[in-house]
């Protein structure tokens, strides 16, 4: 669906996208994550036809975006939800979305799209008067309604608060089960592990890792760590005798890395017998994990790499 | 006909933009009876129509334009399969439509308030009609060469006002210097107000066509440039 090649996008003096290649495959929701300034949305933008790249290639939906008599073909087959969403404010729901629909020689029920996006009880509501949350949905609504077979989704929570990206990651979800092909681009790690089938990570234009939310975690998170919490002293120095990679944390919690099930298992069954079951738990690495251990930084709520 | 749903909604949006429609009708019809009380309506009723639709185009549509491309509209259109021809030509109508209603709201009051008695002929209508092609075409023109809509409106006004003097609309061209008279053959608005007035107080026919001839040449050669730097594209 999506096949991108050594793409380079450089502006006077700065390379915003710098040889990157990967690609998408039909019924994939693929997420590029990465901090603002990494280079995901002019790479949407690329793709999108809206900028042109300076080298490399890309093809999006089988069309090569560098050749002006195909772009009309792309746009025909892209919905998308571009950053920063807008639409004109005094018209209704309904209205910018049929304006949309409109723009398409074949399109979706507008009534249908409206449904498939419980917009139906603000389908006449001005969208100068709708929450960040349901402006999101319109913006979704918009995408779909020309029933594209690529769907681009730029930065689609941003600037919500966690009620209304929850509630956009439950249109997303339902968009998954549709079996469309979604190219995503978020620096929420939480939004990318629960709505990818696989991930990019981009830093600094470049594509630093690639791969299932699982698959990154596997190779890049580190291993599960046990913790003991408030561990008596003379505890914290049994596990330390008996098992490998313990370490005593000075709040007094006890870290004991687990390579295998067993070595879980034994650790367990260890503690049972300490009667010290109670105050265990068990920390799996996450994206964010990920995301530290290859660029060595992290990324904040407003999506700046600290 | 992707213009026509642009068409629709552009129009839409600027019919419920209550205060915007208010102030874009009020304002002429206050100057017209400022000066019309003070000189006579006969002569304003069709230059302040001309110079208000110059103002719609030339401040109200850049401004317009210029901000729906702030807020990305513009953007998200342009990744659709829509023209950018197809946009502007939406907006013209759009702008177009307005000044007709402006046009028959100024007749009205000339007709009310100072006893001129004209009905619009296809004339006066085709004046109006090139008239808002050549001033909506500046404003493309101008939006499409402009990020901020603060810098819009700026230009707007400073294009508009000389304008609006130096084309014998608010004084007579007959008791300016030498010197500004000539400056005002090379002002649009001196041919559209000229024209119109031709067209509806003294009926000259000659004197409208020619006057329509050099605004439609112009709103060509302005509404070629809007399309030229109206950017569907980023850098």
């Amino acid at each position: 669906m999506l096949d991108v090649q050594d793409l380079v996008k450089q502006y006077s003096d700065v390379q915003a996208v710098d040889g990157i290649s990967f690609i998408v495959n039909e019924g994939e929701v693929f997420a590029f994550l990465g901090p603002n300034g990494a280079g995901k949305t002019t790479t949407v933008e690329i793709l999108e036809c809206l900028r042109p790249l300076t080298k490399g290639s890309a093809h999006v939906c089988g069309y090569d975006i560098t050749k002006e008599s195909e772009v009309k073909e792309i746009k025909k087959n892209i919905g998308v939800l571009p950053q920063n969403y807008n639409a004109l404010d005094k018209l209704t729901v309904k209205e910018n979305i049929e304006l949309i629909a409109e723009m398409y020689d074949k399109h979706l029920k507008v009534e249908d799209v409206i449904k498939l996006l419980e917009l139906e009880d603000k389908a006449m509501a001005r969208f100068e008067n709708l929450s960040g949350g349901l402006k999101q949905r319109v913006g979704i609504a918009c995408a779909l309604v020309s029933d594209p077979k690529l769907v681009f989704l730029d930065e689609p929570t941003t600037g919500l608060d966690p009620r209304a990206r929850r509630d956009v990651w439950d249109v997303l979800t339902n968009l998954k089960k549709t079996g469309k092909t979604v190219f995503l681009t978020t620096h929420y790690m939480e939004e990318a592990q629960v709505l990818a089938d696989r991930i990019a990570i981009i830093n600094k234009g470049k594509i630093v890792a690639i791969g299932s939310p699982q698959e990154l975690i596997d190779k890049y998170g580190g291993q599960k760590i046990l913790v003991v919490r408030s561990a008596e002293k003379t505890l914290s120095d049994k596990l330390k005798a008996k098992f490998a990679q313990v370490t005593v944390i000075s709040n007094g919690d006890v870290h004991i890395k687990i390579e295998t099930t067993d070595e879980l298992y034994r650790i367990m069954g260890f503690l049972t017998e300490m009667k010290a079951e109670r105050d265990i738990e068990i920390l799996t690495p996450t994206l964010e994990d990920v995301f530290l251990k290859i660029t060595g930084s992290k990324i904040s709520e407003e999506g700046e790499a600290k | 006909m992707r213009f026509v749903a642009i068409f629709e909604a552009v129009t839409k949006n600027w019919l419920r933009s209550r205060t915007g429609l208010f102030f874009s009708i009020m304002f002429p019809i206050m100057m017209l009876f400022i000066f019309g009380s003070i000189f006579g309506g006969s002569n304003y009723v069709p230059t302040m129509t001309a110079a208000f639709i110059m103002t719609n185009g030339v401040i109200g549509l850049t401004a317009t334009n210029t901000e729906f491309k702030r807020r990305g509209i513009i953007r998200r259109l342009s990744i659709t399969p829509l023209t950018k021809t197809d946009w502007i030509v939406g907006c013209i109508l759009s702008q177009t439509l307005l000044n007709l209603l402006l046009t028959g709201i100024m007749i009205g009051i000339g007709w009310l308030a100072f006893d001129v008695r004209v009905i619009p002929d296809p004339l006066t209508i085709l004046m109006i009609f090139v008239g808002s092609l050549l001033f909506s075409g500046i404003g493309m023109a101008l939006s499409g060469s402009l990020k901020d809509v603060e810098a819009a409106s700026a230009i707007g006004n400073v294009i508009s006002y000389p304008m609006m003097f130096l084309s014998g609309v608010f004084i007579p061209l007959s008791i300016m210097p030498s010197t500004l008279q000539l400056v005002s053959k090379f002002v649009p608005l001196t041919y559209f107000s000229d024209g119109l007035k031709s067209a509806i107080i003294t009926k000259s026919t000659g004197t409208t066509l020619y006057d329509m001839g050099i605004v439609a040449t112009l709103a060509v050669v302005f509404i070629t440039a809007g399309v030229l730097l109206t950017r569907w594209k980023e850098k």
